[in-house]
């Protein structure tokens, strides 16, 4: 099991919800799809590389071949996946303080659903509907989100700082390199690998190296 | 469509796993076997497949029961039945649901168009296992129904997109640029962060001479390299 890829975290989660209630779910996220500003904040969570909620209506496994025996379910099931910066419990635990209420209406009667405030209902709830991942591949394991936004500032402001300032006079290049610097204060860094902040990231990176050997 | 989000797409595969062994071992587990031996970081065959930023797979063996408590006001309100009988009680009980098969779950972010990635997927995917052995995407996916049919990479998308389901939201925390420009944009980050730290306190026209040579070394807007490669796990 790998839910770590560098920095980031896989989680899966799947829980039954009503077919009959559905709708309300997929209203909801309509309407986030809509209205932006309701996914403000997890956009100020920031923490969030990608992540998506699937619903699968109770006749909607695929079923490819006749010899495949029909799936005959009660409820319906919703799929959320993320990827995400940090242990587990900050990330479980900034969508508690951050956006309690936009989680319920995502998580709408599902079944059995907590509400994500109590904090520790939440977690189990959670914790009992997720499913380890088998293998997990992130393109960048050493940046966090923000590098990756980060990193599109620094280069649009490099390209365009050489073009307009790299060709002027000593003390003119510097006034306009100081500026650059100034402005890109909070997109520099230097990207490593995670540090190790649990076990199961040390038994990734013995893993990894023992493939390398 | 909630699958898209700019030019990021979400895929979304459920592969039915045909019920039955081999040998002593079951089909599904053959394949989480195969998954948990894949290797990781730039080793990962996702890491050939262009355009690919985050993938995972699992294998959904069964849905879950909901045993916990909880407060919802609405549908536990059948649980007050429970004062007239113990049968009442039961019924209030969630449903118990259980999977005919199980899946393989592959799941990817990417950049660009669903056909343009699954081809490859189809053409790109490869490693070597752990026995020594030469290995493609056909590996993973072997003990899937009717994945037999499948031989070509048209045919490969075919069968994806049978297996595939619609985001009903996908959420998009970072850029949708293509890999190849997010990669570029993380080398020159580090690259210009270690310059500017390295360069503190030194004469205009030193830095401005080490710039120029700088910006040659890095090739900004050349995509091609200098730059991360993909699954880059070490500095």
């Amino acid at each position: 099991m790998s839910n770590i890829a560098g920095k980031a975290y896989a989680m899966n989660v799947i829980t039954p919800i009503r077919w009959y209630t559905t709708w309300t779910n997929k209203l909801f996220f309509k309407a986030a799809l809509l209205i932006p500003e309701t996914l403000k904040g997890l956009l100020t969570l920031s923490l969030i590389h990608y992540a998506r909620w699937v619903i699968i209506p109770r006749d909607g496994f695929p079923r490819l071949d006749p010899s495949q025996p029909k799936e005959e379910l009660h409820y319906a099931y919703m799929l959320f996946f993320s990827n995400f910066n940090g242990s587990w419990d900050q990330y479980v635990d900034s969508f508690t303080f951050a956006i309690p209420s936009g989680l319920d209406l995502f998580w709408k009667w599902n079944i059995r659903y907590p509400k994500s405030v109590p904090l520790t209902p939440f977690h189990d709830y959670i914790r009992h509907n997720q499913i380890d991942t088998a293998h997990y591949y992130n393109a960048y394991p050493m940046a966090a989100s923000n590098d990756v936004k980060s990193a599109q500032k620094v280069k649009k402001a490099l390209i365009d700082f050489n073009a307009k300032s790299s060709d002027k006079s000593a003390d003119d290049f510097l006034k306009d390199y100081h500026m650059l610097l100034n402005n890109l204060q909070h997109d520099f860094g230097d990207m490593k690998p995670t540090p190790i902040v649990s076990l199961s990231s040390y038994e990734v990176k013995k893993r990894y190296e023992q493939t390398k050997a | 469509m909630a699958t898209k989000s700019g030019n990021a797409t979400a895929l979304t595969v459920l592969s039915p796993i045909k019920n039955g062994n081999l040998g002593e071992t079951s089909f599904a587990d053959i394949t989480r076997e195969r998954c948990l031996r894949l290797p990781i970081h730039e080793e990962s065959p996702l890491a050939k497949v262009p355009n690919t930023y985050l993938a995972r797979l699992f294998i959904l063996d069964n849905v879950f029961y909901e045993s916990l408590p909880a407060n919802d006001s609405v549908f536990n309100f059948s649980d007050i039945t429970s004062i007239f009988s113990d049968s009442a009680r039961k019924k209030a009980l969630p449903r118990k649901d259980t999977l005919k098969s199980k899946y393989l779950v592959f799941s990817s972010n990417f950049h660009g168009d669903l056909d343009t990635y699954l081809t490859g997927v189809w053409e790109k995917w490869s490693y070597i296992d752990h026995e020594g052995t030469q290995r493609d995407v056909r590996h993973i996916w072997e003990h899937c129904v009717a994945f037999d049919r499948v031989t070509d990479a048209s045919s490969f998308i075919a069968y994806i997109k049978r297996c595939q389901l619609d985001a009903s939201l996908f959420f998009n925390g970072s850029t949708d640029d293509s890999l190849q420009e997010q990669l570029k944009s993380l080398y020159l980050k580090q690259e210009f962060t270690k310059f500017a730290v390295e360069h503190q306190g030194k004469s205009a026209s030193e830095i401005q001479q080490d710039f120029k040579a700088f910006i040659a070394r890095v090739q900004p807007e050349n995509l091609e390299g200098p730059t991360w490669q993909a699954g880059k796990s070490t500095p």
